[in-house]
């Protein structure tokens, strides 16, 4: 006979619940919905930077045979945004166009040749203005104001000084200042951006499929943006090719889809094309950052002086955020005290950019790094002896009072050095090689959402009915990162079951519970502490339905998954059984879980935006980057890394080892290789030839390492495993390349041109 | 659904039937695998009203090579031309071209044919209808003004980038060139024509990007071929930022041979610079002595002098021009001591 | 213009009249219904359309449909059988070769034309084979143990 026990799957190795639909190419993302009926949808860009709209002439266009209707911004005067205190944006721009490739117009016509040979045909008639493309020129006295609201064209800035920053440096042995500038990057999700939107004017009802990681967003902004009641409205999220950040607030293609598809009165499809992915953008802004840091010989931190400027784009996004996040996660992995920061967050005549994976924490933890790295040879420390030598102990509030509970970053710092042999290899590499080391962090859900509504943060729902399964219903947005299996997961931990008895919807606002979606790192810690809510509910449930069938009290009840029963003598009843005692009387049950962050985890009030950054948990990362530089032609190759990563505890090994390889990765592309270029704020880089994501053949071994910290207040005590590990690669390659030639970098990518050069200028 | 512009598709199965439909169709481009050509159309860079598939001619898609002679079909494939023992073993430097180009799937469509007529490249060029549009087009398509030197009075500077052409520059190779009355025999090296330079007017054999191909209406490119010469080593290296899915930053061809410690024959040749493959001129003055530092530093002197590599690409030109000549002195090395 | 093509699809034989300019990616994702193929750039640059032309991979999105008469073109579809998953599918499912999936179809018949021709390939000719398909969020290193938990597979009998 077979041990009776309950099934367990937290901490194994747990192929995706949706693997078998993506390897069979059943898996339907947005384009590949393909109906009868439905009508194409382009949009039609400004070719000009800067202008004042004086006509947008569609008279020709609609004339064509063929094309349905085109709205322009006289049919939209509904702004958007992601950020209550910003929606300044218009889905087709009205009085302004304010980059090159913002929408205009869109046309929705039989097919693609139609829609395109229409576009040909719009003339727009425009006053054009001067352009600034970078924050130099924008905030240049005299510079044209890109927004009326806006002054100087500063969407936000910030200061705070915590501590007393002078006389911390006065304290330090030694004091540094570097500059650095980080080239504007993109997330290039391998799935274009897409739209269908379905509209019923029988009844008044839109149906909108989008490519989104923000469901919940993007109803709130069709509601805002069409003037409809949000109950007529129906999101769904269909498969999504990737997110990191380009999705987690509402596009304008979304908007306009729906737009025409309420003028017709029918079903509008829109793909972009990968260069419009582009430039609808939301990627990571170019920054400007000086720092400067003032040590102690043991290297102990006294003091950290941060200016950094960030070229926005041309609309706010999540601008404000991003700034405040570059300041306040300064915090949160070293122990710092006196910390002063000036952050301003500029609006330029390029593509808005948004919240990239990694948001807003990213370059600054470059600069951050690659210069104490720089201190501690200068003070001839091991690098990671200065990581040491300002450990935080949790659990802890930081002096901008973040709340650190776990921390696990002593442990990654140990495994990377132990693993990548650091001490025995260290400076007796060939010529040519180096080892670097660097760390990064990242929160684990933002604990105050960006549109609060005084509900929970989360809500998640489990339905049980007559036939015994168990659908898991939740508005957490699958991207691939494996909220799903995690959700799955999770309720199947606490029931005891196997995950074969679960499904997972978490795709359809007709369906599931409001949720606010994949951004932040949010999902495992929040939308996961729910759903084991929820699975706990009905665990009481059938609890008590098995206490009633076998007549005994609730708390003699033992639940081993697909057995109930009264003490290990008692043979049991079936999991069908309790199910079907359940349902008696009151038929399907649906069994709910909410979860909120506490008030303590939600930041103070030192500075304003100070909850920007305060999160009910932190990740922590520790990287070591083996490179060999070819100092004849600039070429550096990654070799290997290794990361360690504190996700407090793996539920799910296999995703948890691919999102941080994923990361590290992504941030070796930042490094390297990617960055988007502009010709007078016209896009040289849309498309992947020149925007270059590291092919297979560049990328190398990543061996992950995996600390669990346990969380007091993670689900299982997990924390993030999707971005933390990001950015430590940026330095800890900046690292590697000064130890392998004595040349520091401050500026990204290290393109081999750029390498180059400055073998060339330090041989001079 | 993306909707091309319309066109009519040809698949000739001989080279006669190819050759009388490009008779017939004076404005058709020859189509090899359209790894190039296709995105072209697709981005509305070019819109040929007829399209002569080359891929289904039998006598096109031959590879003869012993240790003798080396021919190839145009429509050869890149993945055949790399894997091809014969090739691998007499002629190094054209299988080492061919299998690092582009990507794997892009080897497996791409010809021979194509790579040595791959239009020139430029920034302000491979870009969407909408891009080119937002800055009034090119000299090589519609415009006025070349982006790369506005200065530039009607000389476009667009890139060649093929890498087959230098490789088998470095072998003095012939190409078979059919017309309706026939087929002409002619060095590789005078297909191109790209000489840009701003301070040289074009004439009808001097072009520049746009105009880089001496080929006239009608004909076809439909072989390449090399006699080999005994003693002679070769070998291709080139430098990209990713190390596929890449046109090359830069591409360097040599061919030498060695007599007892000295040099005497080199030829060195470029892609990925000018608006043609460069085959560097004046390497016969390095030859007579071992290729020491000096003679290093008079190679160096020669790629900077010929190499002229413009802002066509986002990798600075400069980066280009100046590693050309650090790729050229570590091949005559590593083959003068191979 | 249009042509009849007369073509192996995915094991059977198939006809259809097919406009002169439309690609083979659109062939198969909207005529034929065939979505598991899709596209990720606007051309050439991505490799997520990669499909096997005669046991080859190609890049759909650049090819004519026309210009595969005659020819026999496998795409995701066409693997495994009864329901169950091929060796490469198995590999890039239990081993999270895919996280969003999108790239994935197309690494799956790159790495379906690299086991068929090779059956045993090296850490480095997974690599090269590999090297014409963008992945975005894995950072590849499961896609290459993916492929070999694939070799393993097919070494056991699975058809990859």
């Amino acid at each position: 006979m077979n041990k009776i026990q309950s099934a367990r799957n937290i901490g194994g190795y747990v192929p995706m619940v949706d693997g078998p639909e993506k390897v069979s190419g059943r898996a339907r993302y947005t384009a590949d919905i393909l109906q009868p009926g439905m009508l194409t949808g382009r949009i039609f860009r400004s070719p000009y930077s800067h202008g004042e709209i004086l006509d947008v002439d569609i008279s020709q266009a609609l004339r064509l045979p063929g094309v349905k209707a085109i709205v322009t911004g006289a049919d939209c005067d509904k702004t958007f945004g992601v950020l209550p205190i910003a929606r300044s944006e218009y889905p087709l721009a009205r009085d302004k166009v304010r980059y090159r490739g913002e929408p205009v117009a869109a046309i929705v016509a039989v097919d693609d040749a139609t829609a395109r040979k229409a576009l040909s045909l719009i003339k727009l008639n425009i006053r054009e203005l001067p352009a600034c493309y970078t924050v130099e020129a924008a905030t240049a006295a005299g510079a044209v104001q890109i927004h009326k609201r806006k002054p100087g064209n500063i969407e936000r800035d910030i200061i705070f000084e915590i501590g007393d920053v002078e006389s911390g440096f006065k304290e330090a042995d030694l004091v540094r200042e570097a500059t650095s500038n980080c080239a504007e990057v993109c997330q290039n999700q391998m799935e274009m951006h897409a739209a269908i939107a379905d509209y019923d004017a029988l009844r008044d009802r839109l149906t909108v499929h989008a490519s989104t990681q923000v469901p919940y967003y993007v109803h709130l902004m069709l509601a805002q943006i069409l003037d409809m009641d949000m109950s007529r409205i129906r999101v769904i999220r269909p498969q999504v090719g990737g997110g990191f950040g380009a999705r987690s607030e509402a596009l304008n293609i979304e908007l306009i889809a729906a737009l025409l598809a309420r003028k017709i009165g029918g079903c509008v499809r829109m793909v972009t094309s990968r260069e419009e992915t582009f430039i609808t953008h939301r990627g990571r802004p170019e920054t400007d950052i000086r720092l400067k840091i003032g040590m102690r010989k043991d290297g102990r931190i006294t003091a950290v002086e941060c200016e950094c400027d960030q070229r926005g784009g041309a609309h706010s996004g999540y601008g404000t955020v991003t700034i405040l996040y570059s300041g306040s996660m300064l915090y949160a992995i070293y122990d710092l005290h006196n910390v002063k920061y000036t952050g301003r967050r500029v609006l330029t005549n390029t593509p808005p950019c948004g919240a990239m994976r990694g948001h807003g924490t990213v370059d600054i933890r470059f600069a951050f790094e690659n210069l104490l790295d720089q201190m501690a040879r200068e003070l001839e420390l091991d690098p990671f002896a200065v990581r040491r030598a300002n450990y935080l102990s949790a659990p802890t509030f930081t002096d901008n009072d973040l709340m650190v509970n776990s921390y696990g970053l002593p442990e990654c710092i140990d495994w990377v050095e132990r693993e990548s042999g650091w001490k025995a290899r260290r400076g007796k590499l060939a010529k040519g090689k180096g080892l670097g080391m660097a760390c990064s962090h990242y929160v684990s859900g933002a604990s105050n959402p960006v549109n609060a509504s005084g509900d929970p943060h989360a809500t998640v729902k489990i339905k049980l009915d007559f036939d015994g399964s168990l659908a898991v219903l939740s508005g957490a947005a699958e991207i691939g990162q494996g909220s799903s299996t995690m959700l799955a997961q999770a309720v199947c931990e606490v029931l005891g079951l196997d995950l074969s008895r679960i499904r997972v919807i978490a795709s359809d606002s007709d369906l599931v519970p409001k949720d606010t979606g994949a951004y932040s790192s949010r999902i495992t810690f929040i939308v996961g502490n729910a759903a084991i809510a929820a699975a706990q509910n009905l665990k009481g449930i059938l609890i008590a339905a098995a206490a009633r069938k076998l007549e005994a009290k609730p708390d003699e009840i033992e639940c081993l998954g697909e057995l109930y029963r009264v003490g290990a003598q008692d043979k049991g009843i079936t999991f069908d059984e309790v199910a079907a005692e359940a349902l008696k009387g009151g038929g399907a049950i649906t069994a709910t879980g909410h979860y909120s962050t506490i008030p303590e985890s939600r930041g103070g009030n030192k500075y304003r935006g100070a909850a920007i950054g305060a999160s009910m948990g932190y990740s922590y990362s520790a990287q070591v980057v083996e490179v060999s530089v070819d100092e004849g032609t600039g070429v550096v190759t990654v070799d290997k890394v290794w990361v360690a990563h504190d996700c407090g505890r793996a539920l799910n090994r296999l995703t948890v080892e691919g999102q941080v390889q994923g990361s590290v990765w992504m941030g070796m592309g930042q490094a390297m290789s990617e960055e988007t270029g502009y010709h007078d704020g016209l896009m040289l880089t849309g498309n992947m030839l020149d925007y270059r994501v590291p092919t297979i053949q560049d990328s190398p071994p990543i061996e992950v390492g995996i600390i669990e910290s346990n969380d007091p207040h993670g689900p299982f005590g997990a924390k993030e495993a999707g971005e933390g590990s990001l950015a430590a690669f940026l330095p800890a390659l900046t690292n590697a390349i000064a130890d392998a030639i004595g040349i520091r970098f401050n500026d990204l990518p290290v393109t081999p041109d750029r390498v180059f050069a400055a073998i060339e200028k330090s041989r001079r | 659904m993306q909707a091309l512009p319309e066109f009519e598709l040809l698949r000739p199965t001989t080279l006669d039937d190819a050759r009388k439909a490009r008779a017939a169709h004076p404005e058709s481009q020859i189509i090899g695998g359209g790894t190039d050509l296709m995105v072209n159309i697709r981005r509305g860079i070019v819109a040929p009203p007829v399209l002569i598939d080359l891929t289904g001619v039998a006598e096109l898609r031959k590879i003869n090579a012993d240790e003798t002679s080396l021919e190839i079909g145009a429509s050869v494939t890149l993945v055949e031309l790399a894997a091809h023992p014969q090739v691998i073993k007499h002629y190094p430097v054209v299988a080492e071209a061919a299998a690092h180009i582009a990507g794997p799937m892009h080897r497996n469509m791409g010809t021979v044919g194509g790579n040595l007529c791959l239009d020139t490249r430029c920034i302000f060029y491979n870009q969407s209808e909408w891009w080119r549009g937002a800055i009034h087009h090119c000299l090589k398509t519609t415009g006025d003004i070349c982006h790369v030197a506005p200065k530039s009075r009607g000389v476009c500077f667009a890139t060649f980038s093929g890498d087959l052409a230098p490789a088998l520059m470095t072998l003095d190779a012939e190409i078979g060139v059919a017309r309706a009355d026939g087929i002409r025999a002619m060095p590789l090296n005078a297909l191109y024509i790209g000489y840009a330079r701003q301070d040289e007017p074009q004439t009808a054999t001097r072009g520049d990007g746009k105009h880089f191909l001496s080929l006239r209406p009608g004909e076809i490119v439909t072989s390449v071929s090399v006699k080999n010469t005994p003693g002679l080593r070769s070998a291709y290296d080139k430098i990209r930022i990713r190390r596929s899915i890449e046109f090359p930053v830069c591409g360097v061809a040599v061919a030498l041979r060695r007599d007892g410690d000295a040099l005497i024959d080199l030829r060195v040749a470029f892609t990925g610079t000018n608006s043609r493959p460069v085959r560097l001129e004046g390497t016969a003055a390095l030859c007579g002595g071992t290729p020491d530092a000096r003679v290093l530093q008079d190679l160096d002197a020669l790629v900077r002098d010929q190499v002229m590599a413009m802002k066509t690409t986002f990798t600075p030109g400069h980066y280009r021009r100046r590693v050309a000549g650090v790729l050229a002195r570590r091949l005559v090395t590593r083959l003068f001591e191979s | 213009m249009a042509q009849l093509l007369q073509l192996t699809l995915n094991g059977r034989a198939r006809v259809d009249a097919v406009p002169d300019n439309l690609l083979l990616l659109y062939y198969l994702r909207e005529l034929v219904g065939l979505t598991g193929t899709k596209t990720g750039c606007d051309g050439g640059e991505c490799g997520a359309c990669t499909v096997l032309i005669d046991d080859e991979p190609r890049l759909s999105c650049l090819m004519l449909a026309a210009s595969v008469a005659g020819r026999r073109v496998d795409t995701v579809e066409s693997l495994g059988e009864d329901g169950q998953l091929s060796a490469v599918q198995r590999g890039f499912h239990e081993k999270l070769g895919s996280q969003c999936g999108y790239c994935t179809p197309g690494f799956i018949m790159s790495s379906v034309g690299l086991l068929r021709r090779n059956p045993r390939p090296t850490d480095d000719e997974i690599r090269a084979a590999l090297g014409g398909n963008i992945c975005r969020c894995t950072g590849y290193v499961k896609i290459i143990e993916a492929v070999k938990h694939a070799i393993e597979l097919h070494e056991a009998g699975v058809e990859p």
